[in-house]
């Protein structure tokens, strides 16, 4: 199939173009709603736990027990929600949601410290969150471990003392070295991988539901005898939406930049390359729905079934690595995932073009292909 | 207007709404085989647990005791090791290229400082591009060096036991399964999927073709073509419900320590919120397209992100608190954890329900309102 009359795509681009531009809500959908969905996105996706609400029972009630305690809820990770006097009574403050951690000190703590014998403090978590469960009782265990190591200490200093020499710890410490996201910034890994996604979401909708709307309101017929071929027509109401998508991607990365302090550190270029591959690839998966879909209704369902699990298999949330091994190599046909790594190497660690070869190659064989055999089964459909 | 003729005329619609997705049948695989699918993907793909950390290690003390801080480092499943380099500048490129997402160094003296007494210290570098996972990594890799310290403390002591020690349990999902707590999050989204979107593309279809003027010509009410339009997805919301739920226990073990009466219950009131949310988009919006868009800003995205299905609502700024606070989302989510996994009755989850009925009557309200006003 051969494109014929450029002028006659050039036609239809137009009155794609002023169709969307009329409808002022349409054209708020495609620019402001992306940098809108960043924003909320942005400043909600936050993983790090933080001012868990924990109650305690202090059964002890000495100075020291009171310290131990003091001690713990003095950092950022545990607010302490209440205290009561018993552990039952704990129990019962996690047990209806009220608190996420039951601390207990038991009783004889302060006396079997001064004595030398070990003691337990215990911690009750929440499993309904398993996420919050995790972090907190890593954080009580360390906590105890930070308060044994005063007393290691202590001993170490009566053994030297009475051996006569000095007997240190010796202690492995490990000196971490941040790069790219020295501050560990929660915002900085998940803002590119969501600009990633809205990109996918705004202009997969916009493809599958445009042609499906024009079957539905019987405008597609209208089109179809006049002299305009179908590949002319296909690409003609493709294209303004790649244009779009591009235009997203700029408007995001910027928002991201201002916005929430995300680095640039590549190169714009090998970006919007990744970008220009990618909308090959998410636009013709947009056109392969509107060629099944006979409703709108129909063409935002298939495209969701899509969206959805291309989503959760990008790596965007959970990396990929936590995947079951079976479903790992999965993902290498999945060109969000290849497009999140490409957004976050780009952005935060100053990936070149050399060094996002396989990506960008990744992205390039899916988007060919899939829009080419897109754009083919669509104008042979329309024929 | 007699009572019977109203619910003939409220079934009539009903049964309009039924014909449609019946004659649809693709809405119906869409409808019951999207929580499947979901279940499915979120139950086996998405794990927050970090392991197998891709690991790069340059030895450069070539000694017993760097080679026992290496195997340490690798004798669990935490760090996988992928490289060795003999440099630190050699492993830069590792973390940039994504091969590594962690590098221990060992620098030259490691094992002196050792056999001294003093501090040995080894390097670390993460790929902080990824937050989460470094800052587990470097979890994993300060008690990895505690251990190795305490043990030596425990060969000059001759043996002892740890002073404090926090003994911790987890209620209610001992084994800490990120599905057991995914399941009852998932029904959010495929409520809100179903619920909102569909409702929201039902009644602006109307529109769009011109049948919503034929509707009105009818002599039935407003508030007969809401229940009536709502009816068979509210039945299919229920029905997800159930598949959810019945997936989530045979296939991950979720637990149902609480009523089912009370969770239907919730499921309930959720969905009507859900369902009359989407019928004010629809009435606002009047276009398919713009109705799908912004059914996804304000009701897709607060149910995957405001609602703790995933992220916990309490680290949000203010203003977001705000807004999770307002919508039905955050609610849901909370008492069908709590009944589920925790047991909760009535007397806990009573303010979840009141809030998401107060929601629900709001919308109640708008959607009439507008309804009447743009078609008079």
């Amino acid at each position: 199939m051969k494109l014929k009359r450029p002028t006659a795509l050039a036609a239809v681009m137009l009155k794609e173009i002023r169709q969307t531009a009329r409808d002022k809500r349409v054209l708020a959908v495609l620019l402001v709603a992306p940098v809108f969905q960043l924003i909320v996105l942005g400043y909600a996706v936050n993983l790090d736990v933080n001012h868990v609400p924990t109650v305690v029972a202090d059964e002890d009630r000495t100075a020291e027990s009171r310290a131990l305690v003091a001690g713990l809820v003095a950092g950022d990770t545990f607010d302490l929600s209440e205290q009561v006097e018993r552990a039952s009574d704990a129990l019962a403050e996690v047990a209806a949601g009220r608190a996420a951690v039951a601390v207990v000190v038991p009783h004889g703590y302060a006396r079997d410290r001064a004595a030398g014998r070990p003691v337990q403090i215990q911690g009750l978590t929440d499993g309904s969150d398993s996420n919050r469960a995790i972090v907190s009782q890593n954080a009580l265990m360390a906590y105890a471990t930070q308060r044994s190591l005063g007393d290691v200490r202590a001993q170490l200093a009566r053994v030297s003392a009475a051996r006569g020499v000095a007997v240190t710890l010796g202690g492995t410490v490990v000196e971490p070295r941040v790069f790219y996201n020295p501050t560990l910034t929660s915002s900085h890994y998940f803002v590119p991988g969501v600009a990633a996604t809205l990109l996918l979401i705004v202009t997969i909708i916009v493809t599958a539901m445009g042609l499906a709307r024009e079957k539905e309101v019987g405008t597609l017929e209208q089109v179809l005898v006049t002299p305009i071929q179908p590949l002319t027509l296909v690409l003609g109401k493709t294209i303004p939406y790649g244009v779009i998508g591009l235009m997203d991607l700029a408007l995001v990365v910027t928002a991201a930049m201002v916005l929430f302090d995300v680095p640039l550190r590549g190169d714009l270029p090998t970006l919007f390359t990744g970008g220009a591959l990618y909308l090959l690839s998410v636009l013709g998966i947009g056109l392969f729905v509107s060629a099944v879909a006979k409703t709108q209704q129909q063409a935002f369902m298939v495209a969701m079934l899509f969206v959805m699990p291309a989503i959760l298999l990008s790596g965007f949330i959970t990396p990929i690595a936590n995947m079951p091994e079976w479903l790992q190599p999965l993902t290498a046909f999945n060109p969000v995932r290849h497009f999140v790594e490409v957004m976050r190497a780009v952005m935060l660690k100053g990936a070149s073009f050399g060094d996002l070869l396989p990506q960008l190659a990744a992205l390039a064989g899916m988007g060919l292909s899939i829009f080419g055999l897109a754009v083919l089964k669509l104008s042979r459909k329309l024929a | 207007m007699s009572g019977g003729s109203r619910v003939n005329r409220i079934r009539a619609i009903a049964q309009k709404e039924v014909f449609h997705i019946l004659r649809d049948p693709q809405i119906l695989v869409f409808a019951l085989g999207m929580p499947v699918a979901l279940i499915l993907l979120f139950g086996y793909a998405v794990s927050f647990d970090v392991e197998h950390i891709p690991l790069a290690v340059v030895d450069q003390d070539h000694s017993s005791e760097s080679r026992a801080l290496v195997a340490a480092f690798t004798a669990q499943d935490l760090f996988e090791l992928v490289a060795e380099r003999e440099t630190a500048e050699a492993v830069e490129p590792l973390l940039r290229r994504n091969v590594a997402r962690a590098a221990l160094i060992i620098p030259q003296g490691y094992s002196r400082d050792v056999h001294r007494g003093e501090t040995a210290t080894a390097q670390l570098l993460l790929d902080g591009a990824d937050n989460m996972s470094a800052s587990i990594a470097l979890g994993y890799a300060n008690s990895i060096a505690l251990a190795q310290s305490l043990g030596r403390a425990r060969v000059q002591l001759g043996g002892f036991e740890m002073p404090v020690e926090a003994r911790v349990r987890t209620l209610f999902n001992p084994r800490l399964e990120s599905s057991v707590v995914l399941v009852p999050g998932l029904m959010v989204i495929v409520l809100v999927l179903v619920a909102v979107m569909l409702t929201a593309l039902t009644v602006a279809r109307e529109y769009e073709r011109g049948s919503m003027e034929q509707l009105f010509a009818t002599p039935v009410g407003r508030l007969e073509i809401i229940l009536g339009k709502l009816a068979p997805y509210f039945a299919l919301g229920l029905v997800q419900v159930l598949l959810v739920l019945v997936t989530g226990v045979v296939l991950f073990d979720v637990p149902v320590n609480g009523s089912l009466a009370l969770l239907f219950l919730i499921a309930s009131v959720f969905l009507l919120a859900m369902l009359m949310q989407g019928l004010v988009i629809s009435v606002v919006t009047r276009n398919q397209m713009i109705a799908s868009q912004v059914a996804a800003i304000s009701t897709l995205l607060p149910a995957m992100l405001l609602s703790g299905f995933v992220f916990p609502v309490d680290n949000m700024p203010p203003v977001l608190q705000g807004i999770a606070h307002v919508l039905p989302a955050k609610y849901f989510v909370d008492g069908l954890r709590g009944v589920l996994l925790r047991g909760n009755g009535l007397d806990v989850v009573w303010l979840d329900l009141l809030a998401m009925g107060a929601f629900f009557a709001v919308m109640l309200v708008v959607a009439t309102k507008r309804f009447q006003r743009r078609v008079a």
